[in-house]
């Protein structure tokens, strides 16, 4: 068995020592955490690695001895380090060795039972810093999984427990050179600890400030479960809102945000960081809006068009309707129906308009608090614009449920009474069609009502289509309106951002280059984390929406489209699926 | 094949079985092969008048299309007030109620367990319903252009009579379909006249015709053959004196349809009968005589 051993780039200019690190034996690893230099003493270095050891649950051992030699060879020193391993026993015992002058490295193992070669030895180099940050993904599996591909599972499991043994020995990597520890250390910060003050102050400050708002927001939930909110109309109106929705998802992020429970794993970590920067984009682009808004009294402006827009709106439909109401592309309507049809939805647009401008002198100042509401976020500005736009439109949704109703109606006469024209009928308890005897009277209302139908459908279908085509049109403008939120909401800003910068952080992997290698000194490879990719971390971390996608598929939509059934774009939302 | 008939050599007789080992080559038969076949046996022997008689249904129902279209033709054109058919179509309907029952002495009401609040019920639901959709039925198909309207009444009426419940035993007679097809055929002929009050006693007199009158033919076929007999002659002449008042050439060659239905086609079939050759013998499929439902049950 080849025995790989992990080596810390930065350990490969250290004076001579000891190796210290961890000996994995199911798969022949030794992973080289740091080098203990001279002078030191055993009995000290024992202790070190059982408090490492006891903070981190990975069983730390001296590996070997390291030799560096600058000058010209000591022989003395050679030996010297040869006697070590006597001093602590280890099963492989390792010897590193640098020639000064060319860039030659000897590995020699000696293993008590079978003596190895230098040749089954691998030297492979990893940058200590970047694996220690790095988050393996997919997330380290058990040893005992189910046994697929057994050597792909091995070198999987092998690397995560390189990756496991890195992080989980930062205790071994908090002494730096200029501590005066009894024991000194090579590792990656053994040039100085790494730290930020800004990231140390904001440590320190968030435990106040978090504790102060996320009782800030408790409050909140609790006036929101206050009973008169739960009042019929006003529930009912809060579940078909999608600003009452987008509302307390924004909630439900920032209670996830500032609870002050410590997250248990890296990924609810990143869940968190990825709320925090999508609320605070969120609140940013608001405030763009709001200041846009604001500059030149746009809301003046947008007030004053929007009451014509209503009305040219109105004025369209009412266009559309005497169309319909004539005889439109030649179709075969039926006059009398095609009248009265026509007559009604004309009185709905009068009472629309009516409505409008009774409205009129209160838009500037309703549109002034919408746009207030900018600064809760640009989704909730978004979602209230979805609102807004539904309300404005409610005579195209009522001129939709009529039509679809009425053509529902229709549909369901002629399919039953087409059964009763050839004699059979539905068997509910059966769930098919039997034949029937029918007496006479019901024979021919049947097929009268069934003439009658059939020579009315086309009014009526042609209606439902124009209606159900401008209700698909406010519809398609919803979707998307939801969809922008939808992305603000979920998109995992943080660890996009984090793949961008600092792509080891996420890593889905390792490749080895080889380094030169000569024909008597073990193979070096320089081991590289695979960044992964963006589409897996968007998949990975998208946040949890409200679940504004369809669930109904293309098919089931046109089956109720044709069938007359309505669709309702708000009834996809969260807690209404029936 | 060219052995003794009936025995071999040794005198063993051939058998027409094949579980025993016989001294003769497969394929072997002998005189008595074709022994069993019959010829014939189920075929039926048709009496002339007997047969125009029975084709007189078709004949009735062919002169009920036709006295339909007549009136129809003539409501159209202004020649028949609607009052008048309204009041006749009335009278005789009344007529018919009082013979259907008197011609059985009221059996057939008794074994139905129909009562007279029934009938009256069901005259109520089409007079009402009738009228108060004829305003409808005039406007529903004002858009459709009028060829629409006649070929539909044509495949409709035509349905009617192929769907029509003559008195034959198969899959494709249905009396409901027939009778819808018929009222639809009436429902789109009357909206094309010129008021709805023409349309309520169009379709009026379409159900009489299409629905009651075959109800009293099936009773007086049954009764008083004579009498049907007598009826339907009046009724084929009838048919074709209003025909011959419209298009004499339709009538030549309605007369001509009616005669060849009633004369020809059963000579035909009798003439065709003798050519019959049915055989029958033990190689048919078998035929299970006996009823098997109480095994199965």
């Amino acid at each position: 068995m080849v025995l790989k051993a992990f080596f810390p780039t930065c350990c490969a200019s250290a004076d001579s020592g000891l190796l210290v690190g961890r000996w994995v034996p199911e798969q022949g690893f030794a992973v080289v955490l740091a080098v203990v230099h001279f002078p030191f003493i055993p009995l000290q270095v024992r202790e070190l690695l059982a408090r490492v050891q006891r903070a981190s649950q990975v069983g730390l051992a001296v590996l070997g001895t390291w030799c560096h030699r600058r000058r010209e060879p000591e022989e003395s020193l050679g030996r010297f380090l040869e006697g070590l391993g006597a001093l602590f026993t280890h099963k492989p015992w390792l010897q590193l060795s640098r020639e000064p002058d060319s860039r030659r490295w000897n590995c020699k193992v000696s293993s008590p039972g079978a003596p190895c070669g230098e040749d089954q030895v691998m030297l492979i180099f990893y940058d200590q810093r970047q694996v220690l940050l790095a988050q393996l993904h997919p997330p380290a599996t058990l040893p005992d999984r189910r046994a697929g591909d057994a050597t792909a599972t091995a070198a999987e499991g092998g690397l995560a427990a390189v990756f496991h043994t890195v992080a989980r020995s930062e205790a071994l990597f908090q002494s730096d050179r200029f501590d005066e520890g009894p024991v000194r250390l090579t590792h990656w910060q053994s040039e100085g600890v790494e730290a930020s003050i800004l990231v140390e102050l904001a440590k320190w400050a968030s435990g106040p400030v978090c504790l102060l708002l996320s009782s800030l927001l408790s409050l909140l939930s609790w006036l929101s479960t206050w009973r008169l909110c739960r009042l019929c109309p006003l529930a009912f109106l809060c579940s078909k809102l999608c600003t009452c929705q987008q509302l307390r998802l924004r909630l439900q992020h920032l209670q996830l945000v500032f609870s002050t429970q410590k997250a248990e794993d890296p990924a609810q970590l990143m869940r968190k960081a990825n709320t925090l920067v999508s609320v605070l984009l969120d609140v940013a682009l608001g405030l763009a809006l709001l200041s846009w808004l604001h500059r030149e009294d746009r809301i003046g402006q947008l007030a004053d068009a929007l009451v014509p827009v209503a009305d040219r709106v109105a004025e369209e439909l009412q266009q559309l309707l005497e169309w319909l109401m004539g005889a439109p592309a030649g179709l075969k309507m039926n006059r009398a129906l095609d009248q009265v049809l026509g007559r009604f939805f004309l009185y709905h647009i009068h009472l629309w308009i009516s409505y409008i401008h009774l409205m009129s002198p209160f838009v500037e100042r309703i549109l002034w608090h919408v746009g207030l509401s900018a600064c809760l976020g640009l989704t909730v500005a978004l979602s209230l614009l979805s609102d807004i736009l539904a309300l404005l439109t409610f005579h195209i949704y009522c001129f939709y449920v009529y039509g679809a109703r009425l053509y529902c109606l229709k549909v369901c006469g002629l399919s039953s009474l087409w059964r009763l024209f050839r004699g059979k009928k539905w068997n509910v308890l059966r769930q098919r069609v039997d034949s029937c005897s029918y007496d006479l009277d019901q024979l021919f209302i049947g097929t009268l009502l069934f003439t009658i139908l059939l020579f009315l459908l086309p009014t009526t279908a042609l209606y439902y289509l124009v209606f159900t085509l401008l209700r698909l049109l406010v519809v398609a403008v919803q979707g998307l309106i939801h969809l922008l939120v939808d992305l603000v909401n979920s998109l995992p800003l943080y660890s996009l951002g984090l793949r961008l910068c600092r792509p080891y952080r996420l890593a889905a992997g390792v490749k080895f280059r080889v380094l030169e290698r000569e024909s008597d000194g073990p193979l070096r490879l320089l081991m590289q984390i695979n960044p992964l990719p963006y589409s897996h971390v968007v998949h990975n971390f998208r946040l949890p929406s409200c679940g504004c996608h369809p669930r109904q598929s293309w098919s089931s939509l046109c089956r109720k489209l044709f069938f007359g059934e309505l669709i309702y774009p708000w009834r996809q939302r969260g807690d209404k699926q029936d | 094949m060219c052995a003794q008939p009936g025995t071999d050599t040794q005198g063993v007789r051939w058998q027409k079985v094949l579980y025993e080992r016989q001294p003769f080559p497969d394929n072997y038969v002998d005189r008595r092969f074709l022994e069993d076949l019959r010829k014939n046996i189920y075929a039926r022997k048709y009496q002339y008048w007997a047969v125009v008689f029975e084709s007189s249904v078709v004949v009735q129902q062919l002169c009920s299309v036709c006295v339909f279209v007549v009136i129809w033709w003539y409501m159209d054109e202004g020649l028949l007030a609607p009052q008048w058919l309204f009041g006749t179509g009335l009278a005789s309907s009344l007529i018919g109620y009082v013979l259907f029952d008197v011609i059985d002495g009221g059996e057939g009401r008794k074994k139905s367990g129909r009562t007279r609040w029934a009938d009256l019920k069901s005259a109520l639901v089409f007079i009402t319903f009738t009228y108060g959709f004829s305003p409808v039925l005039k406007t529903l198909t004002e858009s459709v252009s009028t060829d629409t309207i006649y070929a539909m009444a044509v495949f409709m009426l035509l349905g009617h009579l192929i769907f029509f419940d003559y008195g034959a035993n198969a899959a494709i007679v249905s009396s409901t379909l027939s009778l819808n097809m018929a009222i639809f055929a009436s429902v789109c002929l009357a909206s094309r006249l010129p008021r709805s009050l023409h349309a309520f006693v169009m379709v009026t007199f379409a159900i009489q015709i299409f629905a009651l009158w075959p109800m009293l033919q099936k009773k007086l076929k049954a009764c008083t053959p004579c009498s049907y007999v007598g009826v339907t002659l009046l009724f084929a002449f009838s048919a074709l004196g209003g025909l011959l008042s419209i298009s004499a050439v339709g009538a030549v060659l309605f007369a001509l349809l009616l005669v060849s239905i009633s004369c020809l086609c059963p000579f035909y079939l009798i003439r065709l009968q003798l050519f019959k050759e049915n055989i029958h013998g033990p190689w048919d499929e078998a035929e299970i005589k006996e009823d098997l439902s109480r095994f199965l049950s």
